[in-house]
């Protein structure tokens, strides 16, 4: 070591005497590298006084190289050492501040995203509230009209049995296929051959239109026959009985756009036409009463 | 006249040598770095954890010198040991910060990518 140390001073005199330099030993080198690294970078923008820390460092080994001149000077050597540590912890430090800008603004990001999902979710949310307040609103309408309805069928089913027991006091009532079917004889309203109501068969009549007054029902006026004469007579006269009782009906309220007639002639004969009775029978006007399409 | 040259020469040497003062304030200081590093955890990052066994190592061999009385190649040494020590304790946080970050940043992208 002494013999090295010797030896160095040796060729430093040397390279002195004829002009040259010495050069700096590897860990000098290294530590300017490193320093102007950190100089130059973004280390002396983030952590200038480790920079500076780094910079006195250099000096101080500057300082100590050119005072020995060795290159295995143990305390420039030490010095260098040092200013190239203080250069890497400027540049660590750095990094490291770097980062946790990074992560300030990661989370920084993070809770903006967050915030507006959370406020999208919210949105959300009330919407399909709002949907919900109105779908139950909706509900609890329909089932009010369900119930305004039903009760609404109830009276009009109750006033349809008040108007049959009513009208089953004056005439023969049954239902069918077609409807509630209203049946009067012809001796009833009609005198023979003649198509013009009597007396007693307007108030039979005026208590039918009483009855069905207000239903809102569709109704239809058939006129019967017996078989005795030409059919075209019989068709001709059952037209004009039907067209008798629909029109009286209409005068006393039942209104005409419901209610119409059409003469049937002989045709379906409710009794045999051997008997007088079942002639009798087959002169007639059926009323039917048709349900009230929904 | 030789003899007492010579011990003239080694008295006035080993006056000088004995006039640096044991660096112990320093020494102490070096454990402190060094126990911080620890602590920061150097021990856990490669880079790191070089530096610190090179402070450590340092640290050994300057209380070897202080015994042997080189007080002064001592508190070099020390010197030396306690940026190595600083310099594993930064690395070690520069390792964590970005670590964090860069979890931070997956964390974004993530939550970004549920959108």
């Amino acid at each position: 070591m002494r013999t090295g140390t010797v030896l160095s001073f040796v060729a430093a005199a040397a390279l002195a005497a004829c002009g040259g330099e010495v050069p700096a030993p590897k860990a000098l080198v290294d530590a300017r590298a490193d320093y102007a690294k950190a100089k130059g970078g973004i280390t002396l923008q983030l952590d200038p006084t480790d920079v500076h820390e780094a910079d006195l460092a250099l000096q101080k080994a500057e300082s100590a190289w050119q005072s020995s001149q060795d290159p295995n000077d143990e305390h420039a050597i030490d010095q260098a050492i040092i200013a190239q540590r203080k250069a890497q912890i400027a540049m660590a430090e750095a990094a490291a501040l770097k980062a946790q800008q990074e992560l300030q603004q990661a989370k920084t990001e993070l809770e903006a995203t967050m915030s507006a999902q959370l406020q999208a979710t919210r949105g959300q949310l009330d919407k399909t509230q709002r949907n919900l307040a109105q779908t139950q609103d909706q509900l609890q309408l329909t089932a009010a009209q369900a119930a305004e309805q039903k009760k609404q069928l109830a009276d009009l089913e109750a006033k349809l049995k008040d108007a049959r027991d009513t009208i089953a006091k004056i005439a023969a009532v049954k239902d069918d296929d077609r409807g509630m079917v209203i049946t009067l004889q012809g001796e009833v309203l009609f005198k023979t051959g003649k198509w013009d109501l009597k007396p007693g068969a307007m108030a039979k009549l005026d208590q039918i239109a009483d009855a069905l007054r207000g239903k809102e029902q569709p109704m239809v006026v058939y006129g019967f026959t017996d078989n005795v004469g030409a059919v075209d007579m019989n068709m001709d006269l059952s037209q004009k009985r039907a067209q008798s009782v629909r029109d009286y009906l209409a005068s006393k309220g039942i209104p005409g756009d419901l209610i119409t007639a059409e003469g049937k002639g002989p045709a379906a004969p409710v009794a045999e036409n051997t008997s007088v009775e079942g002639r009798a029978q087959n002169r007639r006007v059926e009323i039917v009463v048709k349900p009230k399409k929904s | 006249m030789r003899f007492a040259m010579i011990a003239l020469v080694a008295a006035v040497t080993a006056a000088c040598g004995s006039s640096f003062p044991p660096p112990n304030d320093e020494y102490s200081a070096g454990q402190a770095d060094v126990g911080r590093a620890e602590s920061g955890g150097a021990p856990g990052v490669p880079d790191a954890k070089l530096h610190l066994q090179l402070a450590q190592e340092d640290l050994q061999k300057s209380k070897g010198l202080m015994d042997n009385g080189d007080n002064k190649r001592a508190a070099d040494l020390i010197s030396v040991a306690r940026v190595e020590a600083q310099l594993a304790l930064s690395l070690a946080k520069q390792q964590q910060a970005e670590e964090q970050a860069r979890k931070a940043q997956a964390d974004v992208a993530k939550a970004k990518g549920g959108q």
